[in-house]
């Protein structure tokens, strides 16, 4: 990758395994302030398993992982309470990063298009609604990081749209992210780089700048075909 | 030190007011709570036993398996939408989701007993009244150990397929030194023996509270990791 400006996360060597199933292999990975890395690979691959351990919700069984600044993360789940409405459950978040809940709490509803929704149960939320409060979350405490696990994943036209524009947003607030997906077409546009996965062993970085996404992803996966 | 006690404060009060509001584990608790001691009431011979000699194990069975739905709740709510791996994902300290789940759980079940102890009292015809503050402290004191080892245990099992199933198999042995102890004390305490004669059971679920309390927060954060 081109020197840019900070680093926000180095993960040297990093291994995990379920107990025989080597998942991932001294997996090696730098990003910096501003990075957009897309992470491909075929199913089973380890793309979550990686996206967990980077988070810090799953120890690595060997390496490291160096978190100098804040991480937010979007998985598979909302990682919300469905009892509670979006406003109660990114106050309650807010409150366990340190962060003063009601000011920013409102701020990010706004930026997701949820103000109307706030003290509804999330459970009643639908699914794209549901990826929204998940983003709102992940922003509470500002990370210089975000993580997506297939971010697009069940959502329709209109609500992907949306999604993607904030993460061009992100980007170019300099906000560096890990994005598993793909979905080539709508985040192509987004990213910076693409990487791909495969049998737990990352592969080289390949930088987006002045190719075509769609050609790229076609080239990293025709060994998957 | 702050940021654990706004940690678990702030978990704690999310707990309480899920249940509030939904009210699921409370209700089930409660009824399974009468009809416990419905059945044991009614299934007795009168004639043979009098209902002061089974009020103290009524009693405590209501307790525990009332406290044991309140238990499976506490991580199961973090299961619908993984609410966990969104607190893993803060920095709040790991302990701090242990003294949050603690103290819900500990509101939880002692809601449960507080509404069982005047149906007991309805069913059972006991004097209970006479010893009240004694017997509060006994079924205090049993409750804290239990509900500790149950929080640790219920994180334990939450990630596994069958974790309702799990939680009472596990839970059941460490229930048992706490559970004799609170039988023979309300025992006692019902036929009216002073509390200077119960110093052994009292001392015996006090080093329990003490052990069960300590091993449970030391523990809780190597069951938490994945």
């Amino acid at each position: 990758m081109p020197p840019s400006a900070d680093v926000v996360l180095s993960a040297t060597g990093i291994a995990r395994r379920f107990a025989y199933r080597l998942v991932l292999a001294n997996v090696d990975l730098t990003l910096r302030r501003g990075d957009v890395l897309l992470l491909v690979g075929p199913n089973g691959a380890g793309k979550t398993t990686l996206l967990r351990v980077l988070a810090g919700l799953l120890s690595p069984s060997a390496g490291q992982v160096e978190r100098p600044g804040a991480i937010g993360m979007v998985g598979h789940e909302a990682m919300l309470y469905p009892a509670l409405s979006a406003r109660e459950n990114l106050r309650f978040f807010a409150r366990l990063h340190g962060v003063d809940g009601r000011g920013r709490v409102d701020t990010l509803l706004g930026q997701v298009g949820l103000s109307h929704r706030a003290d509804d149960r999330v459970g009643t939320f639908s699914r794209g609604m549901l990826q929204r409060v998940a983003i709102a979350r992940a922003l509470l405490h500002e990370p210089g990081l975000l993580l997506f696990d297939e971010p697009l994943s069940g959502l329709d036209a209109t609500a992907s749209r949306t999604l993607v524009g904030l993460l061009q947003d992100f980007r170019d607030r300099g906000t560096a992210m890990i994005i598993v997906s793909h979905e080539m077409e709508r985040l192509g546009k987004v990213a910076t780089h693409m990487v791909r996965l495969a049998a737990g062993r990352l592969g080289e970085l390949e930088s987006l700048a002045g190719r075509d996404p769609v050609a790229v992803f076609a080239d990293l996966m025709r060994g998957d075909l | 030190m702050g940021a654990l006690l706004r940690g678990a404060w702030a978990i704690a009060v999310k707990d309480i007011a899920i249940e509030w509001r939904t009210k699921t584990a409370f209700a089930s608790g409660l009824v399974f709570a009468v009809l416990v001691l419905a059945v044991l009431f009614f299934s007795r011979d009168p004639t043979a036993v009098s209902s002061q000699d089974i009020a103290p194990g009524a009693l405590w069975v209501t307790f525990t398996f009332a406290a044991m739905l309140g238990l499976n709740r506490a991580f199961l709510l973090e299961r619908e939408m993984h609410g966990l791996d969104g607190i893993l994902l803060t920095p709040v300290p790991r302990s701090a989701i242990f003294w949050g789940k603690f103290a819900a759980n500990l509101v939880f079940v002692g809601t449960i007993e507080a509404i069982s102890v005047p149906l007991f009292v309805l069913f059972y015809d006991v004097p209970i009244w006479l010893r009240f503050p004694e017997v509060v402290l006994v079924i205090a004191m049993a409750t804290i150990a239990f509900v500790a080892v149950g929080t640790l245990l219920s994180a334990m099992v939450v990630r596994t397929r069958y974790a309702e199933l799990m939680l009472p198999l596990l839970l059941l042995p460490f229930l048992v030194p706490p559970l004799v102890g609170g039988v023979q004390l309300t025992a006692r305490l019902l036929e009216g023996r002073p509390l200077s004669d119960l110093g052994g059971w009292l001392k015996l679920i006090g080093a329990f509270d003490i052990a069960f309390v300590t091993l449970s927060a030391l523990l809780f954060q190597v069951v938490l990791e994945e």
